[in-house]
């Protein structure tokens, strides 16, 4: 029983600050106070209207959807080596491709900038791209990797034994069985990409401003509920996310538990 | 075909190679190298290495992250326990509910989050203006732009993480375990303290090593809920980079981070493989 008051006070306080963003955007008062001041979707319309913020969003779905799908190829071809091979030195290769996951991001930021500049490529859109793919696509051999290693391998040689090329037999048997993981790569690479801040912090310009950008750029200056409509309006797409790695992979499988 | 597979690896290897080992060797080598007028001049000079060593500013700078890293370490640790220990038991049929509780703050921006936490803690924020409106209040408490705020949010921020390691390893514990030491006259309590916990330690050991590696290397909670006034390392290094300019010396507090990253990192890599393979 106090186990159950204190998880329940744990959850509130993980929610909290997403419940209160959401609230906050729906306001009408400059500063939110409880009890709320009114009911209002005057910071919403101001985030539709704002040019700045519009290109914002434009750029981040865009810059989401070429990350999702370049590391989900890159990726998934990568798992394969990684779950089947009998090589020696697979456990370093291993950590070496999940590393981009473990190594803070502003490390990896901070070097990227300085290589982009040396190079003459800072601020470009390829190169915003390009980091994006190297830090999304461990999360896809992670989720990729869990269900591969599910797999019977005896399909896919049954489907070579009936006569199946091993190239159509992976792309006919395999890819049917671990698509979940696949798709639950593709979706949580879309969410890191499209909420990324730190590494995209150091590879943007003014011109090419991702919007977790523009939204920093503009709590700098200013407090209003602008900022939480912008807000409310992410952590609806997130939700939206989730639910869809919930859909396809099992939300137990994905988090291993 | 079975050394065709291994090619499969190719097109990632060689970006990582390209766009993340090489620029990382590059920091390493202007971080040894000096800038005169803005314009890098490549040496090998540890000069940098050395001022950030021997000045008091930088020193307390570095103790003063490892230290808000301990304090989040050591309350996500308290707060994440009994969220995994119930997730790990549960077979209430809200258990995806729950899981979704817990990954979807990895999912909403940490800006958003730092924004969620500005809105609650500022001197005019719901909890301070409130409680002044209400007169229960003369003026506000300094809740935000100070180590408590910092804390309070980073602990929000990676507490996700911590719950995911300690998950894993209490899920694997056999129930016939703790079954067998009551049967045997344990209470639950002494169950708990005598076969739980030891049997966690591979995941308290593991989160605690994530936890306190992401806590030190995080700079957007410090610089929007810190507001610039609660100094860490990786805000020492955005502003050698961006606003100051001066790269070698931004490159080498960066090196000072990475050093430190790596050897946690490297601990957490041992523990897990033996512990918890294929667990996030």
């Amino acid at each position: 029983m106090i186990l159950k008051t204190v998880v329940g006070l744990i959850y509130a306080f993980l929610l909290l600050p997403m419940v209160v963003v959401v609230l906050a955007a729906f306001n009408a008062g400059n500063y939110f106070t409880f009890p709320p001041q009114g009911f209002s979707l005057k910071w919403f319309a101001n985030f539709f209207q704002r040019r700045e913020f519009m290109q914002a969003l434009r750029l981040s779905t865009e810059l989401a959807v070429w990350t999702a799908l370049a590391s989900t190829v890159i990726g998934t071809a990568a798992a394969i080596p990684l779950v089947r091979g009998r090589f020696r030195g697979r456990d370093l290769l291993n950590a070496f491709v999940t590393s981009p996951l473990l190594l803070p991001q502003i490390l990896t930021g901070v070097a990227l900038l300085q290589f982009y500049t040396l190079f003459k490529m800072q601020a470009s859109y390829a190169a915003l791209l390009i980091g994006h793919i190297v830090v999304t696509t461990p999360y896809v051999i992670r989720t990729v990797t869990a269900t591969l290693t599910h797999f019977d391998l005896a399909l896919e040689e049954a489907a070579q034994s009936l006569g199946a090329h091993p190239v159509r037999a992976f792309f006919e048997v395999t890819l049917g069985v671990i698509k979940p993981g696949v798709v639950a790569g593709a979706i949580f690479a879309f969410a890191i990409s499209f909420d990324n801040f730190t590494l995209s912090l150091f590879l943007t310009s003014s011109k090419l401003t991702p919007l977790p950008i523009e939204l920093f750029a503009y709590l700098k200056y200013s407090f209003d509920p602008t900022a939480a409509a912008v807000s409310a309006f992410a952590i609806g797409v997130a939700l939206v996310l989730v639910l869809g790695i919930a859909r396809f992979m099992g939300l137990e499988e994905f988090t291993g538990f | 075909m079975r050394g065709a597979r291994v090619l499969l690896l190719g097109p990632y290897v060689l970006l990582l190679a390209v766009f993340f080992v090489a620029p990382l060797l590059l920091m390493l080598a202007i971080s040894f190298s000096r800038q005169s007028y803005g314009q890098l001049e490549w040496a090998f000079t540890p000069q940098h290495y050395v001022h950030f060593f021997t000045d008091a500013y930088y020193l307390g700078v570095l103790g003063d992250t490892l230290w808000l890293g301990v304090l989040t370490t050591a309350v996500s640790l308290l707060l994440g326990y009994p969220l995994a220990y119930h997730l790990a038991l549960t077979r209430s049929r809200a258990k995806p509910l729950l899981i979704v509780c817990i990954l979807s703050p990895l999912l909403v921006g940490i800006v958003i989050r730092c924004y969620g936490w500005m809105i609650l803690l500022a001197d005019r924020g719901l909890i301070n203006e409130t409680l002044v409106q209400h007169g229960w209040l003369a003026k506000p408490l300094p809740l935000m732009y100070n180590k408590f705020g910092v804390t309070v949010a980073l602990v929000h921020v990676f507490l996700p993480f911590m719950v995911l390691s300690l998950t894993g390893v209490l899920k694997r514990i056999e129930p016939q375990l703790i079954e067998a030491s009551q049967t045997l006259g344990a209470s639950p309590r002494r169950a708990f303290f005598e076969v739980t916990l030891p049997l966690s330690l591979p995941g308290i050991l593991a989160g605690s090593l994530l936890v306190f590696s992401l806590a030190i290397s995080s700079f957007v909670v410090p610089i929007l809920v810190g507001g610039f006034k609660v100094h860490v390392l990786p805000m020492v290094v955005y502003e050698q980079v961006l606003s100051v300019f001066d790269w070698p010396f931004g490159a080498a507090n960066a090196f000072v981070l990475l050093v430190i990253s790596v050897a946690l990192i490297a601990v957490y890599i041992k523990v897990t493989e033996r512990a918890l393979r294929g667990i996030v």
